[in-house]
């Protein structure tokens, strides 16, 4: 890296005060414990494949998780702050099961579900929510990362419908079953009620309710994740009422 | 409904906070038959427009959710689209908004709204013993589709219109139509009164909230809420005979399912629905899939008439008057009979559960 290059690099780096850098150092938390979280998840996705290049491709996505992490952890070091990450917090690893009980069971498209579709579809629009308004290379990181991780939503809607038009009606119990495992963990996750959870993530008090500090809050985070839940469904075909009312039952 | 029994309700605030961010999407599948014995069935697409966000700087977000909405029901490969409620009053003059969806067929249901709001004000005139031709007839939103409409209908049966719309040209221009036909027409662009109080008040302008006051009418006028949502209180007239107007009965039969009676439709009457959604339904059950009404400012009394002969020939008609508090007039016999909706007659529909919608037949 040239001077300059370095220079930018510092200069870029936002400057703010005590509580926001708080505030920040718990999103980039909940961010990397996702990204490990997929890292981990697409290293068993690659366990379980029998065709080569798939499995190449699940170890690629893995080391590209791994990269999203190493980017939210220098965002952090710009801050001056040290991000945690706990794959045992207690949300986290309930969804990490739920991946896991497919890995054991050697079910590929379950696998596909449950990151792709719901991870990946919250992963995705909460970046984007962070990324308009995350200072400087700060927003800009999320927003890259965001894009990235839209393309992987991509490639496996193209194998999911695939499996759905052979049979629908299995097709939609079974990411029904996974809706109310992930989803609903990650809508309890942003739960506006529970102001003060112990998500085991945030490194202080629960991020949720300061939130606005930096014009973000949990109802605009949920809400924009259930938006691109929703159109990926939409975009594989399940029926629009059908996915309303699973929605429609979640925890708020 | 959608969360079940074991669930608590949402409070209001969190549907408010979550119906914004819902895609549009089918929400339930609506079947219909006519009196002839024929049968067409569809399906009710919500555009999940926020009650909160009508005004005029929501619009183009609104309207793309309209035409999400739009191309929803093209997926579902509908032979005819009805636009219904906000939807219908976004699209009117935005057409071209619209996705082309080859064979599927777009009606913003307008005239039949037009052809309900005449009836009832007939309607109400006969049960309140008025004499139509002696009323002077105040329209608020004269120049929108359904308020130009019902100006064009009536104008022959009125002794006098009075005409209240923002948009001086396109008001101007209605008034010398009317004229030329020869009926008395006084106009006004704001809220100021008319020299002469008005006796039968339409107001067809859509408001999120009522924030205007109706002023300038007799104590006892006959008011109908053509608007949507139906929120017109008479703040300024407590003795006003205010109903809902626009309003059709389904006299065959009207299935929801699942059955969302009571949330779609709040009305103290069975097989109740909006005179826009109705027509997509009377068109589909003669098999004409065509853009019925389309743009703004075309209803013609004989449009309104060759949509009342496709909509009575299906039993489609318009519904017995009534208002927030209940029925104004007793139902028809064979109706009575059917099962009457949960809702009570105190629920208004002002609130966030309030639907708007795109009607697919297919």
């Amino acid at each position: 890296m040239t001077l300059i290059q370095e220079l930018t690099k510092v200069c870029d780096a936002p400057v703010m005060g005590a509580p926001l850098t708080s505030i920040w150092q718990d999103i980039l938390a909940q961010a990397v414990t996702g990204e490990l979280m997929a890292a981990h998840n697409y290293a068993a996705l690659a366990g379980i494949c029998d065709d080569p290049e798939e499995m190449e491709e699940a170890r690629e996505h893995a080391a590209g998780e791994e990269g999203h992490a190493a980017a939210f952890r220098a965002e952090g070091r710009k801050l001056g702050i040290d991000v945690q990450s706990n794959l045992e917090a207690k949300y986290w690893k309930r969804i990490r099961d739920a991946y896991m009980i497919c890995v054991a069971t050697r079910d590929v498209i379950g696998c596909l579900i449950v990151q792709e579709l719901m991870l990946e579809s919250f992963a995705v629009a909460s970046y984007e929510r962070v990324g308009r308004v995350g200072p400087g290379s700060l927003g800009r990181t999320f927003t890259a990362i965001a894009k990235e991780e839209e393309d992987h939503i991509g490639h496996a809607l193209a194998i999911l419908r695939n499996e759905r038009e052979m049979d629908p009606a299995v097709f939609d119990e079974k990411v029904h079953e996974l809706h109310n495992q992930v989803m609903t963990t990650l809508a309890e996750m942003l739960t506006s009620q529970d102001k003060n959870c112990q998500c085991e993530v945030c490194h202080g008090g629960c991020v949720k309710p300061v939130l606005p500090q930096v014009a973000l809050s949990t109802t605009e985070l949920r809400g924009a994740s259930l938006n691109r839940y929703l159109k990926t469904l939409d975009l594989l075909g399940l029926p629009g009422e059908m996915t309303l009312e699973w929605v429609a039952q979640l925890p708020v | 409904m959608l969360r079940g029994v074991d669930r608590t309700a949402l409070s209001e605030q969190d549907v408010k906070e979550i119906l914004p961010w819902i895609p549009p999407r089918p929400i339930c599948r609506v079947e219909v038959d006519s009196v002839t014995g024929t049968h067409a069935h569809g399906f009710y697409i919500d555009c999940f427009l926020p009650p909160d966000e009508l005004e005029t700087q929501y619009l183009l977000a609104n309207l793309a959710r309209v035409k999400d909405a739009a191309s929803c029901a093209i997926r579902l490969g509908a032979k005819i689209v009805s636009l219904g409620g906000f939807s219908s009053i976004l699209i009117e003059g935005n057409f071209a908004h619209l996705p082309s969806g080859g064979e599927t067929a777009f009606t913003t249901g307008n005239t039949l709204t037009v052809s309900f709001i005449v009836r009832g004000i007939k309607r109400m005139c006969a049960l309140e013993r008025r004499d139509l031709a002696d009323a002077k007839v105040l329209i608020i939103g004269a120049t929108g589709d359904v308020g130009s409409g019902c100006a064009r209908c009536l104008a022959p049966f009125v002794n006098r219109l009075l005409l209240r719309a923002r948009n001086k040209e396109r008001l101007s221009k209605l008034a010398a139509q009317l004229r030329r036909d020869g009926c008395p027409v006084d106009l006004a662009w704001d809220a100021e009164s008319f020299d002469c109080a008005a006796d039968i008040v339409i107001c067809a302008a859509s408001l999120p909230s009522p924030t205007f006051v109706l002023n300038g009418i007799v104590p006892d006028a006959i008011v109908c809420d053509a608007g949507y949502p139906k929120n017109l209180a008479p703040l300024s007239a407590p003795r006003a005979k205010v109903f809902h107007g626009g309003m059709g009965q389904v006299t065959g039969d009207l299935r929801l399912s699942p059955d969302l009676n009571g949330i779609l439709n709040r009305h103290p009457l069975p097989n109740v629905a909006h005179g826009c959604l109705l027509e997509g339904m009377a068109l589909v059950l003669e098999k004409r899939f065509e853009p019925f009404s389309q743009g703004r400012g075309f209803i013609t009394r004989e449009k309104v008439a060759e949509i009342e002969r496709i909509a009575d020939r299906h039993g489609i008609c318009p519904a017995p008057l009534f208002n927030q508090a209940g029925p104004l007039e007793e139902p028809k016999a064979r109706l009575l009979t059917r099962a009457v909706p949960k809702w009570g007659p105190e629920r208004k529909e002002t609130g966030p559960l309030r639907r708007v919608g795109v009607s697919g037949a297919r």
